[in-house]
């Protein structure tokens, strides 16, 4: 399974005010938080790290059918994955501009078998089912928009008969 | 407090975080955070903060975790009062 998570990091500014207290404290695990406090550019760590953890929950979301708000159980490493319920999830981040784009895998083969469209929201035919879970013309996608940007991932041609699909 | 007072004083702190005007004006104990108001889940940690201000209560991690709903937030609210 796949999950992808987008910031725009200009309306994450304006909108999320990562400095109140307490606010760290729900959200990041103690080593998080000296990630965060070490960082050359702190405010830019708390979004690359919420990024990760939003791309890992819709993983999780789209196997459990279960809504959480459970952002501890996420756990960020200095490597690329990141950890939930002893699991490592291999993820990629980019950044352009103001834009942080991060997209999750449960496995590292799965990066080879998806494709990444980036664009406006409204021009993609989505369709959720029952549980919220969406989905493009029938097949799984993960959908991600925030501010001026949208992002969705797709199983590609490289996975024939969506054998990598689990 | 009952659940008239209750749910007033949810719809005042979420009300900073949502653009759904008719959502936010409906707001009643099925709304949900995500899907009916459109909170972007960086701004849930603030609504979990409002609400422990406001209610001088403590939101632990496993109430925090179901706390996605006008519902939710009530049964956490008034479970956190009640143990004081």
């Amino acid at each position: 399974m796949i999950g992808n998570d987008i910031i725009d990091l200009d309306l994450a500014a304006r909108e999320s005010h990562w400095r109140r207290p307490g606010y760290l404290d729900k959200i990041f695990t103690a080593g998080e938080q000296s990630m965060i406090a070490n960082a050359e550019n702190s405010t830019l760590m708390v979004w690359q790290l919420w990024s990760r953890k939003e791309a890992v929950y819709k993983i999780i979301n789209r196997l459990s059918h279960i809504r959480t708000y459970a952002p501890l159980k996420y756990q960020c490493s200095k490597e690329n994955f990141v950890i939930y319920e002893g699991r490592l999830y291999p993820f990629k981040s980019y950044q352009i501009n103001d834009c942080i784009h991060t997209i999750a895998v449960e496995r590292s083969e799965l990066f080879d078998a998806l494709e990444v469209y980036t664009g406006q929201r409204e021009d993609w035919n989505i369709s959720k089912d029952e549980y919220g879970i969406p989905f493009l013309e029938g097949k799984p996608v993960s959908v991600s928009h925030h501010g001026r940007y949208a992002a969705m991932i797709v199983y590609n041609d490289n996975n024939p008969g969506n054998s990598l699909i689990l | 407090m009952n659940k008239e007072t209750l749910i007033a004083a949810i719809r005042d702190i979420v009300k900073p975080y949502t653009k759904e005007e008719e959502a936010l004006n409906n707001l009643n104990e099925n709304t949900d955070f995500v899907t009916d108001l459109q909170i972007n889940s960086a701004n849930l940690v603030d609504i979990i903060l409002d609400v422990e201000e406001k209610f001088n209560i403590v939101i632990d991690n496993d109430s925090m975790e179901r706390m996605m709903s006008v519902k939710a937030a009530i049964e956490i609210i008034e479970a956190k009062l009640a143990g004081q």
